[in-house]
């Protein structure tokens, strides 16, 4: 039963890390450009998509191909940021319904280039650690990788935001965009920059977990559903609130996954939501203000 | 390279021409056949092209479930260059060309209700053939209103009100008893199991059938079934479920082939050392790829390659298997799969019921398909049967073969009976469906 335990928290810490990942770049672009990104999912289908093409497809090493993902899905989100979110700044509604037509050119390019089956990506490495030296346990270094990324990618994302000048300027751009121009600070330079990161953050996650998972060109469907759950239940605009509502998320639905049935912890899952926004309506960590 | 090249005709299929695909290829085939012919052998041959008989694809080619439905349209491809290069279909005396028009449903009912609409009323088609399960009932209500026939691989689609919905080749999920019973008599020691689905039409029969399958064969679930739903993305949480009861065998069920990949690799992570037994195995080499051999000796599933020798037995009716995978695999490397030959072996019975009927009517082709009560099935002579399951004897069942993988590659092990099958466990059978709420009168 302790071994069963023991797996069940390990599947659970590398869920949470991977959706932490994925619900934190979500939360930064609202915070900061005031959009609901629908095309998130995408995003992080496109990290996966740089991991097909360059290290499954023409054999590049695969943190090269990562860090290459984690930079090109950056790069997409700075020119959205430019040609579809700017534009339509005053207009979130706007903003909402390109970014659901962004979603499906997305969609469409990829399955175009790529095919509509899931891909074969060969695992990196076939290392798996026995934690506590309990044979019944086991970590394969593959979702270690993850768990690591994202320990040390929203570590810095954290001091990034409170140690320096930018990061100021993007906080202080969430709490009152007017109030954060008439400082001086460039919107237009914030909204790059958190378009850069989130994008980036949801690229890395899905280059990493492309091994791990179905990749396929709607891939993003599931995560994104599930990032707005993770979003709403810990208060939308929260960084912390994601990355603690992405933790009792994980742990929750892979518990009732684990102990029940991965019906009822969709279920289950919904119910938190509901739970938490009947008790407090700006959910875990969220303010009445967008940020 | 193989990859490369699956990639560049996939784009072709996706993104350029799909729905015209095959059109241009029987029209291309029949043009060049209609020129030879001419040149050779004046216009009797060139006649032939002068009629064509429209069949409608209306499966899933894009999203989770394409692996269920592209494949077999390119199976369809090779069909139609083959049936059209020879002259065509000989129908009432005269010669037919045979065009596939095809339409994504995408697995949605909403798109296989515009599909089936559009195939009828736009390109007049005279048969569509489909996946089935949740995309089904749209269709059915249209074909009930037109007197469209319509084919499944899933006869699970089938009910009482379904006259004209036929399940010819494929007699999911109720082969699926094949293997169990296979397994039981080989593995003797294997003495419980789990088993896991996708919560969906699919799924759900499928552990009905196992279900009955495992208790036929002596063998003990030490856990409910578990459901999944289909969003799921991370498999590790359901393998450690499956696990933990330390079961003989684990059982996948009837589960996609996107779920079977990365639940094996789960189960190889998690260091399963048991059976595995799976309705499919499309693509066991990029499983394999991601396990070892090692670990896959000894799979259990239920479709072959067609280059097995076992499908040049006597009874096998399929034309030319080995060519048939050859010709396929050449064409789109490693995208053979389960589904690959089934839409071209139900076009061989719809082809045979036009001839013997006279015509491609889809009433008189149905009338003239199941005449006698008997039919010849891609395995071998089978009989139209389910009343007692389905409401209706509309599912032609036979022999089917039971697969497993040695030395990396799936091997036909046995030909079995389902009907034997069905006569000695029936009651077991109908009990799990009842409890499963999936027989005829509990779906209607």
């Amino acid at each position: 039963m302790i071994d069963l335990l023991l797996q069940t928290c390990i599947n659970a810490i590398y869920a949470a890390s991977f959706m932490a990942l994925i619900a934190v770049g979500l939360v930064l672009i609202f915070g900061v450009m005031g959009i609901i990104n629908f095309a998130h999912g995408e995003l992080y289908m496109l990290g996966a998509y740089v991991v097909v093409f360059l290290y499954a497809d023409n054999r590049l090493p695969f943190f090269l191909a990562v860090a290459l993902g984690l930079i090109f899905v950056g790069l997409v989100g700075i020119a959205m940021e430019r040609t579809l979110f700017r534009p339509m700044r005053d207009n979130p509604l706007g903003g909402l319904i390109v970014s659901i037509g962004f979603l499906l050119i997305l969609q469409s390019a990829v399955v175009m280039g790529f095919g509509v089956r899931m891909e074969h990506i060969p695992p990196p490495t076939q290392v798996i650690f026995h934690p506590f030296g309990l044979e019944g346990v086991v970590l394969p270094l593959q979702r270690l990788y993850v768990i690591a990324a994202a320990v040390l990618l929203l570590g810095a994302l954290g001091i990034f935001l409170r140690k320096s000048r930018l990061g100021w300027a993007l906080r202080a751009t969430a709490q009152d965009p007017e109030a954060a121009a008439l400082q001086g600070i460039s919107i237009n330079q914030t909204a790059r920059i958190a378009m850069c990161i989130g994008a980036g953050l949801a690229g890395v996650a899905g280059a990493l977990t492309a091994p791990l998972v179905r990749t396929y060109p709607y891939m993003g469907h599931s995560v994104i559903v599930t990032a707005f759950i993770i979003i709403i239940v810990g208060g939308i605009g929260s960084l912390e609130g994601a990355v603690i509502a992405a933790v009792v998320y994980a742990f929750v639905h892979t518990f009732v996954t684990t102990f029940a049935d991965g019906v009822i912890a969709d279920i289950v899952g919904l119910l938190l939501m509901l739970a938490v926004l009947v008790v407090r309506p700006t959910g875990l960590r969220g303010t009445r203000d967008r940020a | 390279m193989s990859k490369s090249k699956s990639r560049s005709i996939s784009k072709v299929l996706d993104g350029v021409s799909r729905r015209g695909f095959l059109r241009g290829t029987a029209a291309g085939v029949a043009g060049a056949a209609g020129v030879a012919a001419a040149g050779v052998s004046g216009s009797g041959r060139a006649l032939a092209a002068d009629k064509t008989v429209k069949i409608g694809f209306l499966a899933p080619l894009t999203g989770e479930v394409a692996a269920w439905g592209l494949p077999g349209l390119y199976g369809c491809e090779i069909w139609a260059e083959w049936v059209n290069g020879s002259g065509g279909i000989q129908v009432g005396g005269e010669s037919y060309q045979v065009e596939f028009v095809s339409y994504d449903n995408e697995y949605a009912p909403d798109k296989a209700r515009t599909g089936a609409q559009k195939l009828i009323h736009e390109d007049e088609v005279k048969f569509i053939m489909m996946l089935g399960g949740d995309t089904m009932p749209p269709v059915v209500e249209i074909s009930n209103r037109t007197g469209m026939l319509v084919s499944t691989l899933l006869p699970s689609d089938l009910t009482p009100d379904t006259p004209n919905l036929i399940a010819p080749c494929e007699v999911h999920p109720i082969y699926n008893v094949t293997g169990v019973e296979w397994l039981a008599e080989a593995k003797p020691d294997l003495k419980t199991a789990v088993i896991c689905a996708q919560d969906d039409a699919l799924g759900r029969p499928s552990v009905a059938t196992y279900l009955a399958a495992f208790e036929a064969a002596g063998i003990e679930l030490v856990d409910e079934p578990l459901f999944f739903d289909i969003s799921t993305t991370d498999f590790a949480p359901v393998m450690t479920s499956l696990m933990a009861k330390n079961p003989d065998i684990i059982c996948l069920d009837t589960c996609y082939a996107d779920f079977v990949h990365p639940l094996t690799e789960q189960a190889f992570q998690q260091g399963f050392k048991g059976q595995m037994i799976s309705c499919t195995a499309d693509f066991y080499d990029q499983m394999i790829a991601k396990t070892s051999a090692e670990f896959l000796e000894g799979f259990v599933f239920q479709f072959p390659d067609f280059d097995d020798p076992a499908l040049n037995e006597s009874f096998v009716n399929f034309q030319k298997p080995n060519a048939f995978f050859s010709e396929y695999a050449k064409r789109w490397p490693g995208e053979w799969g389960a589904v690959s030959w089934e839409y071209a072996s139900i076009m061989d019975l719809w082809r045979a019921g036009a001839e013997a009927a006279g015509s491609v009517e889809p009433q008189e082709v149905l009338t003239a398909m199941k005449a006698g009560g008997t039919g010849l099935h891609a395995f071998g002579e089978a009989k139209w049967w389910g009343q007692e399951l389905f409401g209706i004897d509309n599912a032609l069942v036979g022999n089917w073969p039971v697969v497993v993988i040695e030395n990396g590659k799936a091997v036909i092990k046995e030909y079995r009976s389902i009907p034997d099958w069905w006569s000695k466990h029936k009651d077991i059978m109908i009990k799990h469906f009842e409890a499963m709420g999936e027989m005829f009168y509990q779906r209607t």
